[in-house]
């Protein structure tokens, strides 16, 4: 089957969906990705708000099921996640300087501070293991365990996008289109951002 | 048509558009036993109409899936199938026990149809959607691992694309979580657990990744938007299906005697299956739109079309109605979730089976699309099918609330059967959309049958 | 090209914006020691201030358009309204 000539007022518009449009308002990463990382929000949000209104008929039970975290563990972590983002973007700064292969030393940063995020995370749920607590502990305890466990699950997901970028910077790949860094960049922005309420919400809120 | 090897494509098309005329008769005949209680008693009892219903169902979508790969692998490998005379014989092997199935159902009463078929040496029958005999379910599984080998080697040996890929890996999923139907513990909330992994992994899970992948391929055909631009929509639609539909399962979890916790995570989850369905109606909206040429068969858009938004309403609005664990505790098992079935069904699986159909099928009859006048009746019966659609889900729908109001909620509730009474008069204008719908079908076959001038050469 | 290149801002400015949120991150931590639905819309408000500073400055929204800021700021209200709600009810 041989397709019809293309229509040229059609073809100017079928154009990629990544909006680099000429006028000003730009969108760092591309669309499809953003429509993932709003779906990711709209997940996280709902899981926020089940806890929050659990809570709510529940107030004892996840007070102390709270007082039972580290606290300084979860502002670490925090600080760890805060720093792989800052570092994330001096890569793609770096990088939109046409300083690719210098900058990929940045994002090897963002990787170590989600490794160690990883790690902590790793010894707080060996800690809650040891101390018998599971899913059906408490209603509390199902959702300190879901929630950081999904979230932990975007951390282990973003690490690879990094380990991704990382090459890719090293072999100067994003000189031409940053599109793909901004995308992972920005994925990687989206865990951390829930995480600003995460912490607040299930370690500290009382 | 590229490849000569499409061809066999063709008569497992054929073969799912009659056995979708014989699921509608029964579907009419039980939606006329819901009213007329004695119809066809004893020869056709309910629970056996019922049955046929939608065994017929699921194997004719089986025959659509499997046409469609037949004809779209080689395509996309760009390279002819690895074995025509091997799909050629499993199309019979699979025609000749589905038949064999459905009339060992009809005439045959379903303890004696067990005790012929080896179920004493292996019990799986029994279980709702999963009735078939031992020996057809062996069957099935020869089927589809024979078919899996065809089209693995012929992906292997050609190029590998995104869309193939995806479509590979639905099937694989396909196959691999049917073995669960073999799997039949005697500990009732066990059984439950990992019957849900064929039907709910199935359905919202990696059928939704063949869905996916049949109308990313049609949406390139039809729209010639840059392949990139459609498979990175596939791939953020298939992540999304995948992390909401397999947690999802836990809705289906929420009364059998699994953990508390599935009440949450399958609320939460399930709340999210929508979007990937969201995600498919604007991913084909958009690519129309972005459209680099003019196919001429337009009936073939529309099917696409048609399926982004009916699979969003009926698998998407119509799942997330019910899905919560306190809202489903009052709709679990009502007409809700016959609503919820019919629409997500025909919206997701029946319209995407028939959007390859209406695309593939012109092309193997010669030409690049039907005439005019025969896509102009084909685009009637859409209208025809997918309005009778939308009744029989809102008539049922209606049904299911005053359902639920009466027999659950109400201070002095009905019995089952005294509910049944009340809401009759849905069930009778269901099956009015019902044959609103059979006519929808008719006017469909008419259309293949339409001559005029041709449009293009293929 | 030049909104790309100003996009995500200088290194002095990232620099100072990640002082800041870990700033906020020890507040959290030590306001955080005392309970009550008033330290709770403060330690969401904190929240807040710090979502917005990686949504509009690292993740570059701010260039984004008003749809785009509007989406992710407008979740970010949306979710934290939701809990200080849930946590002003059921104290």
């Amino acid at each position: 089957m041989r397709p019809p000539p293309a229509l040229p007022r059609l073809r100017a518009m079928g154009h990629d969906t990544t909006l680099t449009a000429d006028s000003t308002p730009r969108l760092s990463g591309d669309l499809a990705v953003w429509f993932f990382i709003l779906a990711e929000l709209l997940a996280f949000g709902v899981f926020f708000a089940a806890y929050a209104f659990a809570r709510m008929r529940h107030r004892e039970l996840f007070d102390a099921g709270q007082a039972l975290l580290d606290r300084n563990t979860g502002a670490l972590n925090t600080i760890l996640l805060l720093s792989g983002s800052a570092l994330v973007v001096r890569a793609v700064q770096g990088n939109q300087r046409g300083e690719g292969r210098r900058s990929a030393r940045w994002m090897l940063g963002a990787m170590a501070c989600g490794l160690l995020f990883v790690g902590l995370k790793a010894s707080e749920y060996a800690a809650a293991f040891a101390a018998g607590i599971s899913l059906s502990s408490s209603l509390f305890h199902m959702f300190y365990l879901s929630l950081t466990f999904f979230h932990f699950m975007h951390v282990i997901l973003g690490l690879v996008v990094l380990a991704v970028l990382w090459q890719g910077l090293r072999q100067d790949r994003y000189r031409q289109d940053a599109n793909p860094l901004e995308s992972g960049a920005a994925y990687w922005h989206m865990v951390d951002l829930v995480w600003l309420i995460l912490f607040p919400l299930v370690y500290v809120i009382h | 048509m590229q490849y000569k090897s499409q061809a066999v494509a063709k008569p497992y098309f054929v073969a799912a558009i009659g056995l979708f005329v014989g699921q509608i008769v029964f579907g009419l005949i039980m939606g006329l036993q819901y009213v007329v209680g004695d119809f066809l008693f004893p020869a056709l009892p309910f629970n056996v109409a019922r049955m046929v219903h939608t065994n017929l169902l699921i194997v004719w979508l089986l025959f659509g899936f499997m046409g469609a790969a037949y004809y779209m692998v080689p395509e996309e490998s760009e390279t002819e199938l690895y074995s025509p005379k091997l799909a050629l014989a499993m199309f019979w092997v699979f025609l000749v026990a589905g038949a064999l199935t459905i009339v060992g159902y009809l005439f045959v009463p379903y303890a004696t149809l067990a005790q012929m078929t080896g179920n004493d040496i292996l019990a799986t029958m029994g279980r709702e959607f999963l009735e078939q005999p031992l020996l057809t379910k062996i069957g099935i599984v020869v089927v589809a691992l024979v078919f899996l080998f065809n089209i693995s080697m012929t992906m292997l040996k050609g190029r590998k694309t995104a869309i193939s890929m995806v479509l590979l890996l639905g099937l694989w999923g396909l196959a691999i979580f049917f073995l669960f139907s073999f799997y039949n513990p005697h500990n009732l909330v066990k059984d439950k657990y990992y019957w849900w992994w064929v039907v709910h992994l199935w359905v919202e899970g990696v059928w939704e990744l063949i869905l996916g992948a049949l109308l990313a391929f049609v949406l390139i055909k039809v729209t010639g938007v840059d392949r990139e631009v459609i498979e990175k929509w596939l791939y953020v639609i298939i992540t999304l299906t995948l992390v909401t539909g397999i947690i999802g399962t836990g809705h289906h979890y929420y009364w059998i005697g699994a953990p508390e916790y599935w009440q949450w995570w399958g609320s939460v989850f399930s709340a999210l299956e929508p979007i990937p369905f969201f995600a498919m109606t604007i991913f084909a909206f958009n690519m129309v739109n972005r459209r680099r040429r003019e196919h001429p068969n337009k009936a073939a858009t529309l099917w696409a079309l048609g399926t982004g938004v009916m699979a969003f309403l009926g698998a998407g609005v119509w799942g997330f109605l019910h899905t919560l664990a306190p809202v489903n505790y009052y709709t679990h098992g009502s007409q809700i979730t016959a609503a919820h079935g019919h629409m997500a069904f025909y919206g997701a699986y029946v319209m995407v089976v028939l959007t390859l159909i209406s695309y593939a099928m012109p092309i193997l009859r010669g030409r690049a699309a039907n005439s005019p006048k025969a896509q102009v009746l084909e685009m009637w019966s859409f209208w025809l099918m997918t309005i009778a659609m939308v009744f029989i889900t809102l008539f049922l729908t209606a049904a299911g609330i005053l359902q639920v109001w009466l027999q659950r909620i109400s201070d002095t509730p009905l019995g089952f059967m005294a509910t049944q009474d009340q809401v009759s008069l849905f069930y009778w204008m269901r099956e009015a959309a019902g044959v609103m719908f059979m006519i929808g079908l008719v006017v469909y076959i008419v259309s293949f049958f339409v001559k005029g001038d041709k449009v293009a050469e293929a | 090209m030049s909104s790309t290149e100003h996009a995500h801002g200088t290194p002095l400015r990232t620099l100072c914006l990640w002082s800041a949120l870990v700033g906020a991150t020890l507040a959290t931590l030590f306001l955080g020691e005392r309970g009550g639905s008033l330290m709770a819309v403060a330690l969401l408000l904190i929240a807040i201030l710090k979502g917005s500073v990686v949504a509009l400055e690292f993740m570059a929204l701010r260039h984004a358009g008003m749809l785009w800021c509007g989406l992710v700021i407008g979740w970010l209200l949306l979710v934290c309204s939701l809990i200080a709600f849930a946590y002003w009810k059921g104290a």
